[in-house]
């Protein structure tokens, strides 16, 4: 019996290990967004020029989330939509007891035109959206 | 033969209809406007159009474009000369008998204007005196005269010959169906053998009739009696009925009836047989001349779609048509004349497969329909729903280098639009019209259109169809 039991407990232990997130949203303790634009650059973890529409000039469009609290590792995403068509998934860890974090794309001549970026959880459900876009 | 035969075999209803109403209407116009000087020109300007034609078909092109003007010439000037003479011929009859009644009543008309006349101042006892020449000149026997040129009514004759009226002593002189002259004096009678109670007028009227060969009409003052003063008598009629034989001998109507009308007839027969003959040979010339075969790009028109549904996709929008009928009737097609139409009440939303076939084409007249390309078309129909979508702020153009848009909202945030199922699952947001940011100020609020693509998207009712946009700007941090 005792060593019947034995692999089980590790199983189950290995499964928090490798999926904290899904085990922590579970939890009923949800992590919250609490600050989330688009800005024009990150410099020593200071979000620049906080702005709705990008030059291409300026080649970079960035996402700066901040979360708190976060009451345990997870995972979150940035999709990025060009019009309604989708442009890049990025994956982004958090760290508790509260995480910023920030995904970026490379504008291009074609991106010109009307974005927005959705920020979900790993289940997709939605954090915020927020709407930009990139001019000449 | 055989040519002909099948010629006559091809005709439809609609083409015998067609040939009998045009025929119909050239003989109606022969009979308004027959013995008047509008119709003998008309005449004439038909010969000179057959004679352009003629011209044409030879290659005389400075013949034909003299002809041409002639005749272009011809027709404004029978309009503004003869318009008086074409008036009159419209005025004078009813619609009914513009339309339909074929007799001459000219004259008949004016003798029974005349009775009627003469029997109403005969009621009235108002003497009068009204002169109907025959062969014979009056010019040497009658003396004054006014002349008045006015045509016959039964208001006229009575005005004439009432009391107070200046002119109504003497005799009306009556030609055709037109009073000629009055006032006139006529030479009195001596003869001794008339009756102690006749006047002068009665003097006058037998007078008259002992000199020539004309009739002349009295009516009595004293006793209101109509008299007739005819070959040196006079004869009291008291039937209006009596008159009109009277006046109708005397105008020559009744002998017209004879052997004039029988001519008349042959004259009308013979209009009717030229009216159906040319009309006949200009519809061949116009519908069956050499065939022209032409390809006719037509759009497709799409009728009794269910109003739940939308036209999404279709796989084209125009057929090509291939039509055969003679140059005349092809270079006259019209484009409202030739229409594809396909009937989607019977469509379901999703694709949906129709076969243009001749059911589908309506056509002009006497054009054949020789081909349909492509014949198959695919149509793909959807259900409308409602669906609320964000609004978004399109921004073109660029801003100051040195600037950045900070903030800019969108009010409301969101807007109901009514699309196609399919293609509104698919879609996230609605976007604004585009938004030059050129010319922002620092900070501001605009109004703007919600851009609608594609453009069988409608804003639901109840949802604003403009949206307001504030934003605002700052210095960009270097």
């Amino acid at each position: 019996m005792k060593y019947k039991t034995l692999p089980l407990l590790f199983l189950t232990l290995g499964l928090f290990l490798l999926f904290p997130v899904a085990a922590g949203t579970q939890s009923g303790n949800p992590i919250a967004l609490v600050e989330a634009f688009l800005c024009e650059d990150i410099q020593d973890n200071v979000p620049q020029n906080r702005t709705t529409v990008f030059s291409i000039e300026r080649r970079t469009a960035v996402c700066y989330t901040a979360f708190d609290p976060v009451p345990q590792q997870a995972v979150i995403y940035h999709q990025w939509f060009h019009r309604d068509k989708p442009s890049a998934r990025i994956r982004l860890t958090l760290k508790p007891p509260r995480w910023s974090t920030y995904s970026s794309i490379q504008l291009r001549a074609e991106d010109i035109g009307p974005w927005r970026v959705e920020i979900t959880d790993a289940q997709g459900n939605i954090f915020h959206i927020l709407r930009f876009s990139v001019t000449e | 033969m055989d040519n002909f035969l099948i010629l006559i075999l091809s005709l439809r209803w609609q083409d015998i209809i067609d040939i009998g109403l045009v025929s119909y209407i050239l003989l109606r116009f022969y009979v308004l406007f027959r013995g008047t000087n509008a119709f003998r020109v008309l005449i004439g300007m038909t010969i000179l159009w057959f004679f352009q034609q003629v011209a044409v078909s030879l290659g005389l092109v400075v013949t034909s474009w003299v002809v041409q003007g002639v005749v272009a010439l011809g027709a404004f000037i029978i309009i503004v000369i003869f318009r008086n003479e074409i008036r009159n011929v419209l005025l004078a009859r009813n619609l009914k008998s513009i339309l339909w009644d074929f007799s001459s009543k000219t004259v008949i008309t004016a003798i029974e204007t005349i009775v009627q006349s003469v029997h109403e101042m005969a009621q009235q006892k108002c003497g009068a005196l009204l002169v109907f020449p025959g062969k014979e000149d009056l010019e040497e026997v009658v003396q004054g005269g006014i002349p008045w040129k006015g045509a016959i009514s039964k208001e006229m004759i009575l005005s004439i010959f009432w009391p107070d009226n200046p002119v109504h002593d003497g005799a009306a002189i009556i030609q055709g169906d037109q009073i000629d002259q009055v006032t006139v004096i006529l030479p009195v009678s001596r003869s001794d053998n008339l009756p102690s109670y006749y006047g002068t007028r009665h003097r006058a009227a037998l007078g008259l009739a002992e000199a020539t060969d004309a009739l002349v009409i009295l009516v009595s003052e004293e006793r209101g009696d109509v008299v007739v003063a005819k070959d040196s008598q006079l004869r009291i009629v008291k039937q209006k009925r009596r008159l009109e034989q009277i006046l109708q001998e005397h105008m020559g109507v009744a002998i017209k009836k004879g052997r004039e009308s029988r001519k008349e007839k042959l004259a009308f027969i013979a209009a009717a047989m030229f009216s159906v003959v040319f009309t006949t040979g200009v519809w061949f010339s116009v519908s069956r001349g050499v065939d022209t075969l032409v390809t006719l790009q037509v759009p497709l028109e799409y009728t009794k779609r269910d109003l739940a549904m939308e036209i999404v996709k279709t796989s084209i929008n125009t057929v090509n048509l291939e039509l055969e009928g003679s140059g005349a009737l092809i270079k006259s097609i019209r484009p409202d004349q030739v229409q594809v139409r396909l009937d989607l009440s019977k469509s379901k939303a999703g694709p949906n497969t129709f076969t243009i076939s001749r059911k589908n084409i309506s056509l002009p007249p006497g054009v054949v329909l020789k081909g349909v390309t492509p014949s198959v078309v695919d149509v793909e129909l959807d259900v409308l729903i409602k669906k609320e979508l964000p609004v978004q702020i399109d921004w073109v153009g660029r801003l100051p280098d040195h600037f950045i848009l900070e903030q800019a909202s969108v009010e409301p945030k969101t807007v109901e639009i009514i699309g196609a199922q399919r293609m509104l699952e698919k879609m996230k947001t609605i976007y604004t019209e585009k938004i030059p940011l050129d010319n922002l100020e620092v900070e501001g609020v605009i109004t703007a259109n919600v851009a609608l693509n594609p453009a069988s998207l409608k804003i639901a009712p109840g949802s604003e169809e403009r949206v307001t946009i504030k934003y605002l700007t700052r210095l960009r941090n270097q």
